[in-house]
């Protein structure tokens, strides 16, 4: 008896609904449009023609990882083939350094093919596997001198870098001797990553106690987080922020000695104002959470948003956003307003967070 | 030699070991997690040691999956990561060999 990996492919009708039907058998099934959009290959494990193992790649992300024991020769010798098999195409791929998120039973079996855990709630778990991961991502973060007492931090997308940013980050800056500034790393936004980095840069270069460093793969934007695992009455949403809130508390802000993380309150979003929620209820006591009011306009009709930039941009009307945004985003918007706007054409949405 | 790219060889599966080769400035420095560590992990690092001082290598972060391999499993997985990590994949080192 030989078991063999195949490849598995979603538009062959046959395949997917064996696949699909495999994970529904062991508790997975979610296969909204929005889980399975990201996906770049599936492999299944295959006892003859009886599936027996299945997993995904989605960028760094594994996903999809379900094996069926029954028939198998030893117990979790099929979950570390499929793994292996999974990791071997990741390399192929030049990916060295991959996540998975699943359910907290299954930590110790990760752990035991060298995953480490990151963070987890009763709900999910984030592990990772490979190289560079979260030790060199803090060994290369600048620390403050062991004379600063007050250490502030902010998470921001910055897509693109606003008055408002600038306006929660001056707060901070005045109330502690160092503030770090944690850009997002996320290329789904309209701005690249390397651009919204370049623009956080340029508009606090005059604060000389604030550091802006990029999130890593570890400033998640918690809306990437899969949730493909969830039983569908949990909070999604707060399984995604938990996770990414203690992420932050137990590992980023120790290493640089964070006392205090600042966010704009959330008028708007009533996503973003789960978001606060959760944050103030994880980290506390250790690290406090000051919700800063958002920055209204000139003219009090509002506060400032980069969505609002954003709208500008598609619309090209300069004279919507040159208030909104310091002279530097300004600056940048003018300068390379065409390729914006035919990211804009080309479909990229606009409208969200 | 510097190591080139990141590079593994080797699986998850019983008996076998996971070798994983990055660029580090510090050293060789070891992540390894076994299901024999307690009884092993010297004689594994020690293995994969000689394989790096073998192709000169100096400066280099080893993660290492074990699973029960054998001495020479260790040693063929070792090098097959080294080869890749140095960009000589083509080119075995006979001499090591």
């Amino acid at each position: 008896m030989t078991e063999v990996i195949r490849d598995i492919y979603l538009t062959n009708a046959q395949q997917k609904k064996e696949w699909a039907a495999f994970l529904a058998d062991l508790g997975l099934a979610n296969f909204s449009e929005q889980e399975l959009g990201g996906i770049e290959a599936i492999i299944g494990l295959y006892d003859d023609d009886r599936l027996v193992g299945t997993g995904a790649i989605a960028g760094q992300i594994i996903k999809y990882v379900a094996v069926c024991d029954r028939g198998a020769e030893t117990k979790g010798a099929r979950f570390n083939r499929v793994i292996t098999a999974l990791e071997n195409r990741l390399a192929t791929l030049g990916r060295f350094h991959h996540f998975v998120f699943t359910k907290p039973r299954y930590i110790a079996s990760f752990e035991h093919i060298g995953f480490r855990l990151l963070a987890e709630s009763d709900l999910g778990a984030i592990l990772e596997k490979g190289s560079p991961d979260v030790t060199q991502y803090l060994a290369d973060l600048p620390k403050p001198t062991s004379e600063m007492q007050r250490v502030a931090a902010v998470v921001i997308n910055a897509n693109p870098f606003t008055n408002g940013h600038r306006y929660l980050v001056t707060q901070a800056a005045r109330e502690n001797e160092r503030v770090y500034v944690f850009v997002v790393t996320q290329d789904a936004s309209l701005f690249h990553t390397s651009e919204r980095l370049d623009l956080v840069k340029a508009g606090l270069a005059d604060l000389p106690n604030v550091v802006v460093v990029g999130g890593g793969d570890y400033m998640v934007s918690y809306l990437t987080f899969p949730a493909y695992f969830m039983p569908a009455d949990a909070s999604v949403i707060d399984y995604q922020t938990t996770l990414d809130a203690r992420l932050f508390k137990n590992l980023i802000a120790p290493a640089c000695h964070i006392t205090t993380r600042y966010v704009g309150d959330e008028p708007q979003s009533r996503t973003t104002a789960i978001y606060n929620a959760t944050l103030a209820r994880e980290l506390a006591p250790e690290i406090k959470l000051v919700v800063v009011p958002r920055l209204q306009t000139a003219d009090h009709t509002g506060v400032i948003s980069a969505r609002t930039v954003r709208q500008a941009i598609a619309a090209g009307k300069r004279h919507d956003w040159v208030d909104l945004v310091p002279a530097t985003t300004d600056q940048w918007l003018q300068d390379h307003l065409a390729s914006l706007q035919e990211r804009i054409r080309k479909g990229q949405e606009i409208h969200g967070n | 030699m510097e190591i080139k790219q990141t590079a593994i060889a080797g699986t998850l599966e019983s008996s076998d070991v996971q070798i994983m080769l990055s660029q580090s400035h510090d050293g060789v420095t070891f992540d390894l997690v076994s299901d024999v560590a307690k009884q092993f992990d010297d004689a594994i690092k020690a293995t994969i040691t000689q394989v790096l001082a073998a192709y000169d290598v100096h400066n280099v972060l080893v993660k290492v999956v074990d699973k029960g391999a054998l001495d020479m499993v260790i040693r063929a997985r070792a090098i097959t990561a080294v080869q890749r990590a140095l960009d000589l994949a083509d080119e075995p080192n006979w001499e090591v060999l």
